[in-house]
């Protein structure tokens, strides 16, 4: 990906544009970073070929099903913040995200979930809106 | 010098710097207690807070965080065995038998007062060095500039323990991060492909808050099934005769000297951070003791070493960043990004130019010692419970202040993206075996490495006085060395077979 990446930027900084009075224009560093990003890559990508050769990785047991969520579940958050506000959108986040990394068995759990949510939520706006004078996202569907 | 450090003491006394200190400590080390929570996402989680306050004060509660921190890690280590932080692991080789021993007051209160001799004899070394190193860091030109640069960027990628070949790749691909947006000379946009969102190019800390608080967050859960929650223990007594502990310490001089030394050379070389000071001080230690043999079966040689050292290295780092304006670690990086978001630049003319910020910052690490010994003395009978806080309670509220901090830089969703983006980007780069560091370091150098290489050549075309200039020269020729080291020393551990992982991954 980086060798892809760095070919095709090298290819699209044609494009910058070259000022005519100035010997150094700023096309001038990214083609040497992109050039030696090309051959760095180019140079891991034999190692790694030579490697897998010669050493077969083991295979480790991970959870992936856990990161893929949360990465889904933040990606949904900051998509949504914009649209139903911080306030509303940030109770759903903590609440759904931590109902996923540790599914509820009992109305006390949905409790628990239900007010750390809600705490998390209304400290932080307190103390960002209130004390830091961060004005936090309102939502374009909210209003608020 | 000392006139004006009296009245940055007397400052920082204040309650407006001295609670944000307080609180800034108090952070570091519950989060340096909690395993999985380094000291970067610490202060990552920190950051956000330090954007409504004075400069001073903001940078004061990121020292708190940084010494509380080093000196938090400690507990965990000696009371379960499990490194709260990387730069705790050697403290864990005779804290832990120590405490199992029937000694865990004697080990935790060895360690601390460790950390704090140490920290504080390595506050000496930041008064005392900052000043000539910034006045002899005035003497460079573009061209010493760029070579210092390039020399710390190859060090930090050679001296990350995974390939050397990635730890360059990842450095060019910080570098070029940075050449996404507006030319830093001529503000023409490059590769922007028509989007607003390209050509503003992106921001240091979302890059920085997102690979680093991603990686760490994901390899944590991939764990998390695995390993299940903290194990239940009844909390020791931790009651200890305090005299007897430094006289402990004070009795072992060259120990706690020489540990001290090591960890802030470490900290003064970019980018090595705590772990390797702590493993390396634990190790001189080891080679100058008259009984080697007796390290690792719970000897108060081994935690005062490791101790000392990580606490020194934090000064170390606060030396690089303020005479050079290079970040010595991760954490010194993020004060790095927060000094400029309020319009403060680090480097040579720093100490004159912000002399309020300069010296305020000394005397807040000075101060931020003995408010750290106090609150390990108060926290003592809790630490254990704080351990056991769930990691998907805690995992949501990271998560939430990294949006916060990315989102109130500039009040734009730009930001929260571009956290995003690179949370992935720093996890796939983790989980493909790339050094992050490199990579934060190529983002924090990128536009400077440019600006000097390009003022340079403008000045004269000549690209010969890269090398023929002495301090430029000498900075090249270490890059080239560094380099060449790393070469040998991963062919010599490639050789090795591999030792046991470590308990904690140190990105």
């Amino acid at each position: 990906m980086c060798l892809a990446g760095s070919l095709f930027l090298l290819w699209a900084s044609r494009d910058i544009p070259q000022p005519a009075l100035v010997p150094i224009g700023p096309a001038f560093y990214p083609r040497i970073v992109l050039s030696v990003t090309a051959v760095l890559s180019a140079a891991v990508l034999a190692g790694d070929f030579w490697r897998r050769r010669t050493a077969p990785a083991a295979p480790a047991r991970v959870n992936y099903r856990l990161v893929l969520l949360t990465f889904l579940i933040f990606t949904v958050y900051v998509f949504v913040l914009p649209q139903l506000g911080y306030r509303l959108s940030t109770l759903l986040f903590v609440g759904t995200l931590q109902a996923t990394l540790a599914p509820p068995r009992s109305a006390r759990d949905w409790a628990i979930i239900g007010a750390v949510a809600g705490i998390s939520m209304l400290a932080t706006y307190y103390v960002f809106e209130r004390y830091l004078n961060v004005l936090l996202p309102r939502g374009r569907l909210t209003a608020f | 010098m000392f006139a004006q450090l009296f009245a940055s003491l007397g400052e920082i006394l204040q309650s407006q710097y001295l609670v944000p200190l307080a609180i800034g400590t108090l952070a570091g080390l519950v989060g340096g207690v909690l395993p999985g929570v380094t000291i970067t996402m610490t202060i990552i989680i920190v950051l956000p807070f330090t954007f409504g306050l004075d400069p001073l004060a903001g940078l004061a509660a990121m020292t708190g965080v940084y010494v509380g921190g080093e000196s938090g890690g400690l507990v965990t280590s000696i009371l379960l065995g499990i490194p709260g932080k990387p730069s705790a692991v050697a403290t864990m080789f005779d804290g832990f038998p120590m405490a199992r021993r029937g000694e865990p007051g004697r080990a935790i209160w060895l360690g601390t007062w460790a950390s704090f001799i140490g920290g504080l004899l390595g506050a000496l070394f930041l008064v005392g060095a900052t000043v000539p190193l910034a006045t002899f860091a005035l003497q460079f030109g573009p061209w010493e500039y760029f070579s210092l640069f390039v020399f710390a960027l190859s060090m930090v990628a050679g001296l990350t323990e995974q390939s050397l070949l990635k730890g360059l790749l990842a450095g060019t691909v910080g570098m070029l991060i940075t050449v996404i947006g507006s030319d830093p000379i001529m503000a023409v946009p490059r590769f922007a492909f028509g989007t607003d969102f390209l050509r503003s190019g992106f921001q240091f800390l979302p890059v920085l808050i997102g690979v680093f608080a991603f990686a760490q967050i994901m390899t944590d859960l991939e764990r998390m099934a695995s390993t299940g929650p903290a194990p239940a223990v009844e909390a020791p007594s931790l009651v200890v005769s305090h005299l007897a502990v430094l006289k402990d310490i004070v009795t072992r001089p060259f120990l706690l000297l020489w540990s001290t030394l090591v960890g802030l050379l470490i900290g003064v070389l970019p980018a090595i951070g705590g772990s390797a000071a702590n493993v390396m001080a634990y190790d001189q230690a080891k080679k100058f003791s008259k009984h080697p043999e007796k390290f690792g079966t719970g000897i108060p040689e081994g935690i005062i070493a490791s101790e000392a050292s990580n606490n020194s290295n934090v000064a170390g780092s606060l030396v690089t960043i303020m005479a050079f304006g290079i970040p010595g670690d991760a954490v010194t990086a993020v004060m790095l990004g927060a000094m400029t978001i309020h319009g403060i630049q680090p480097g040579p003319l720093f100490m004159t130019q912000q002399p309020k910020v300069a010296y305020g910052l000394f005397a807040a690490y000075i101060v931020a010692h003995p408010i750290m010994i106090v609150l390990q003395w108060l926290l003592a009978r809790v630490y254990l419970k704080i351990v056991r806080v769930p990691k998907a309670i805690l995992i949501p509220q990271i998560l939430l202040l990294c949006v916060i901090g990315a989102y109130a830089l500039n009040n734009v969703m730009d930001n929260v993206y571009a956290l995003l983006i690179f949370g992935v980007v720093g996890y796939l780069l983790v989980k493909l075996g790339f050094p992050l560091a490199p990579l934060i370091l190529g983002v924090i150098l990128g536009d400077q490495i440019e600006v000097n290489l390009v003022r340079a050549l403008m000045t004269d075309s000549d690209p010969w006085l890269f090398v023929t200039r002495p301090i430029s020269g000498a900075m090249l020729g270490l890059a080239v060395f560094s380099v060449a080291f790393a070469l040998w020393q991963h062919r010599r551990q490639y050789r090795r077979p591999a030792g046991p992982a470590e308990a904690e991954t140190d990105f």
